[in-house]
């Protein structure tokens, strides 16, 4: 029998940020809605472009999106400021239990939230089961571009053929790459060592990222200021992304 | 053995209202009106066999649309993705879905009627449990074939079995689509042989009394079936068994298929009361699909119409407008209490499904499922209207397809994330596929018409034996002996 | 006894196949060596014969218990031994509960059903003893009798009504 990892009885027992290991923490003060992070995780995790027609119709794959609302009526319209929303990493993550083939699986060593591709048939039941709506599904083979555009693909990252069900991997494989490079010279991976493709092309830095479980990094501090939010935090799900908000930011938002 | 079927002596005149009650009685009731057994085989028989050329033009047609509407559209879907359906985000799922519950609903009639009255043993279920029993099986076919095409990528569907891999790998048992798959192949193949056994002694009859390839072909499936006291008694017992033990089963499986939806993090769909509520539908659309199939078989097949009278309809209409109530009342408790609750997306999703752009589907919800059944079939005349009572049952259905719709791709546009609400919903190869699974449901049951006797013969014979007309003072009163 | 013969008693009604039975008791002829075949269900009282031995129930507990087992380990069993986390708890006992329920009823009615094809004998397409006519609804008495009884039997079976008494020839069904 494989050795058991260490799994509480009950949701409760975990402590809050206990689990969490990588982080994001995100300042809406600082963002200014250029979708940097956008185009930058696309080309990373080779998301492919649905067209335009798809994207009309609600079937855009793009594993970050920025949110914007109106709040009141128009005339007296105010904007909320700028959130880009992608996935949670959710220590207690509602759609992992709903995958009948354990597509969607929590890996032990990062502490987040894995999509496993070749798992996956397709029923979609995790991205129903998301309450924050962060999973994107593959309706067509939409990798398939032609030559030569095909070589602007990423090689570190798989691309996903149609059926299958993708999403935000807190760019998985940079973290492999620096834990690999600070095991080969024996030490911690370093605070910054780290960036996603959304956190490196932010032109603000309004996107952080680090470890939690080091209460001196930069994204631990973030995540303990009182600007401090985190999504939908009252269902439970223990999101690994904070926001910060505070400032006013007039009808501009 | 015969059947004593003449009329009680009349030794007075004045009786002679009595004898009226009594000729009515027989007239009316498929159970006081015994025939001698040689002469039920041989109509049963004869509606298998007697088989016009407009059937084989019906039938044929129906083939056509399996193979284009069904296959063939499934088939490109499967070739092509998934983005032929009208699914997008937040619409993850939508009419497949739909339509697996809509079969699923459907195939649970074939169970209540011939396991839930065989318990208490409700005696006009006799003539129809078979054809009841028949919808259940090609109904779950039918679900089967939907959810297959729900799936992102089917020809992985195997993936779901509960078999162990070289990746270590089994399957996530606390995922209710796993209870989902167990649930509803055990009521399939439950259904099955459940529709099986009690049609062994009338394929021996069949085999009886039929030659060339039919009688090979029956000869093979009835066994070997004699109808020695043992056969009888390890059938009677088996019979026993399942009768009680598919209701279980029944009850699981859309209980199962509700939590699909309630178990899931969302407003509208998190509810309680979604199990009952889902089997007291399934048993709405159900039972009014028994209803139309009733009906059509007693038009359409030939010596039909001995075996189901307006008893039958009669008492079909009564259980819709039974079920319709209760349907009713969890539809109201479901909604009463999410709307009390006060939660703002819960709020909005309300609104949404009556005000939203599909609001008009809400209302033709409860128009069909709850104001047409109350308003006709509280009527003994309207119920006994076979006109009457299909349209009732084909809206009940309507309806009952639109409560679906309402819980699964409407409920879908209201999420908690206001950013990603969906408004735009349109339909696309689900139509086909589902105009597929009608007419394959359609032609199955037509083949299986033509080959397995529709009619459970000898459960027809052991309960004219079981009735007499006995008097009670002057009045003809029948009586339900128990011969089990 | 040396020779056993088989003899094919066909009755029309319920009433003489039952004196029938009395009446071949009385000549000799233990209830086991009488079958009885009928179109209908005839329960053994009917005919005032011995209640039939089924296994049928037992078959349906074992399947029962069998799959009980079966779905605990499903549930229980396989993610002790491929541990795989989500949703950040271990697999409890409501979903245990589903599977069980599921595989129970199914290996309960799996076997049920195999029960009356085993006790049944089921299927069986040798030549065995049979008419056409019982499917009509006609009562038949199969009777195994030593060769001095034969004719004495058939005599009692017409005298009591008997719509034909003959040598019982297994044919093909």
């Amino acid at each position: 029998m494989a050795s058991l990892p260490k799994i509480p009885e009950y949701k409760a027992e975990w402590a809050e940020g206990e689990a969490g290991r990588w982080g994001i923490a995100i300042d809406m003060d600082l963002c200014t809605g250029c979708q940097a992070c956008v185009a930058a995780c696309s080309m990373e995790n080779n998301v492919p472009f649905v067209g335009e027609h798809d994207a009309g119709y609600g079937r855009q794959m793009a594993w970050i999106r920025v949110e914007r609302l109106w709040e009141g009526e128009y005339p007296e319209v105010k904007a909320t400021p700028f959130q880009p929303v992608m996935c949670q990493q959710c220590g207690a993550a509602p759609c992992e239990a709903v995958c009948p083939v354990f597509a969607t699986v929590h890996s032990q060593a990062e502490q987040i939230n894995l999509q496993v591709y070749n798992r996956c048939v397709g029923t979609r039941y995790c991205a129903n089961n998301c309450p924050y709506v962060a999973r994107v599904f593959n309706w067509a083979d939409y990798s398939n571009y032609p030559e030569p555009l095909a070589n602007q693909f990423n090689p570190d990252v798989t691309v996903r053929r149609r059926g299958v069900m993708e999403k935000c991997t807190f760019c998985i494989q940079r973290i492999h790459k620096a834990t690999d490079q600070a095991k080969a010279e024996g030490r911690e991976v370093r605070d910054g060592e780290v960036q996603p493709a959304c956190a490196q092309a932010c032109p603000a830095d309004a996107i952080v990222f680090g470890r939690l479980d080091d209460p001196e990094s930069k994204v631990s501090k973030l995540s303990k200021d009182k600007r401090a939010i985190k999504l939908l935090e009252d269902l439970g799900t223990q999101p690994r992304v904070t926001y910060l908000k505070g400032g006013y930011h007039g009808n501009l938002g | 053995m015969a059947i004593s079927a003449s009329a009680l002596p009349h030794a007075h005149a004045e009786e002679h209202h009595a004898h009226d009650h009594e000729a009515e009685l027989r007239r009316e009731h498929l159970m006081l009106d015994p025939k001698p057994r040689g002469e039920l085989n041989a109509m049963v028989m004869e509606s298998m066999t007697s088989t016009s050329w407009k059937f084989w033009v019906v039938a044929g047609i129906l083939a056509v649309i399996v193979a284009v509407a069904l296959f063939g559209a499934w088939g490109y879907m499967i070739s092509e993705g998934l983005y032929l359906s009208g699914k997008n985000r937040p619409g993850y799922w939508s009419l497949f879905l739909v339509h697996t519950v809509f079969w699923v609903g459907i195939s649970h009639a074939g169970t209540f009627v011939s396991a839930l009255l065989r318990v208490f043993k409700v005696e006009f279920r006799r003539p129809f449990t078979r054809a009841a029993e028949l919808m259940t099986t090609f109904a779950l076919a039918q679900a089967g074939i939907q959810i297959f095409a729900h799936m992102g990528r089917v020809w992985l569907a195997y993936w779901m079995f509960p078999i162990p891999n070289q990746r270590q790998l089994w399957v996530n048992f606390q995922s209710p689509l796993m209870w989902d798959f167990l649930a509803i192949n055990t009521y399939l193949l439950a259904s099955t042989m459940y529709l099986f056994l009690p049609l062994i002694p009338d394929l021996a009859m069949a085999r009886d009394r039929s030659t060339g390839w039919r009688k090979s072909v029956y000869r093979i499936l009835a066994l070997g079936f004699r109808g020695t006291e043992a056969e009888w008694t390890h059938l009677r017992i088996a019979l026993n068994i399942f009768a009680f033990a598919i209701l279980p089963v029944m009850f699981s499986v859309h209980t199962i298929v509700s939590w699909d939806f309630a178990v899931a993090m969302r407003p509208g769909w998190s509810s309680t009361i979604f199990g009952p509520y889902f089997v007291i539908g399934a048993l709405q659309s159900g039972v009014a699909a028994v209803g139309m199939v009733v009906i059509v078989i007693r038009y359409t097949m030939k010596h039909m119409d001995y075996f189901i009278r307006k008893e039958h309809f009669d008492a079909i209409g009564k259980l819709m407008l039974v079920i319709s109530m209760g349907w009713a009342y969890f539809f109201f408790n479901d909604y009463m209490i999410q709307w009390y609750g006060g939660d703002s997306f819960t709020d909005a999703l309300l609104h949404f499904h009556e005000a939203g752009p599909g609001g008009w589907i809400w209302f033709m919800m409860l128009i069909t499922n709850v104001a047409i059944p109350w308003l006709v079939l509280w009527n003994k005349a309207w119920r006994r209207n076979p006109v009457l009572l299909f349209s009732v049952g084909l809206l009940i259905n309507v309806g009952m397809w639109a409560e679906r719709y309402i819980i699964v791709p409407v409920s879908l546009q209201i999420n908690r994330m206001p950013f990603l609400w969906g408004q735009d919903f349109r339909p696309g190869i689900e139509v086909p596929i589902f105009i597929g699974t009608v007419a394959f449901f359609v032609l199955l049951y037509m083949l299986a018409s033509r080959f397995l006797p529709l009619v459970p013969v000898w459960e027809v014979q052991e309960g004219q034996m079981a009735h007499s007309i006995r008097r009670y003072g002057k009045e003809p009163v029948v009586s339900v002996a128990e011969l089990e | 006894m040396t020779e056993k013969n088989l003899l094919l008693a066909i009755f029309e009604d319920i009433d003489p196949a039952a004196r029938a039975v009395d009446k071949l008791r009385e000549l000799g002829v233990t209830d086991e060596h009488v079958t009885v075949i009928s179109g209908t269900p005839i329960t053994e009282a009917m005919l005032g014969r011995k209640p039939q031995w089924s296994n049928v129930t037992r078959f349906a507990l074992g399947g029962a218990f069998v799959g009980l087992c079966v779905g605990i380990f499903l549930a229980y069993g396989t993610p002790q031994l491929y541990p795989i986390v989500v949703n950040a708890r271990w697999i409890g006992v409501p979903p245990t509960i589903v599977v069980m329920f599921e595989l129970t009823m199914l290996l309960m009615l799996i076997s049920t059903f195999l029960g009356v094809f085993l006790d049944s004998r089921f299927p069986n397409y040798t030549p065995t003893e049979y008419v056409p006519e019982i499917s009509d609804g006609r009562i038949a008495l199969l009777i195994e009798c030593a060769g001095e009884l034969e004719r004495a039997v058939e005599s009692a079976m017409h005298a009591i009504g008997a719509e034909s008494v003959k040598r019982a020839q297994a044919e093909a069904l």
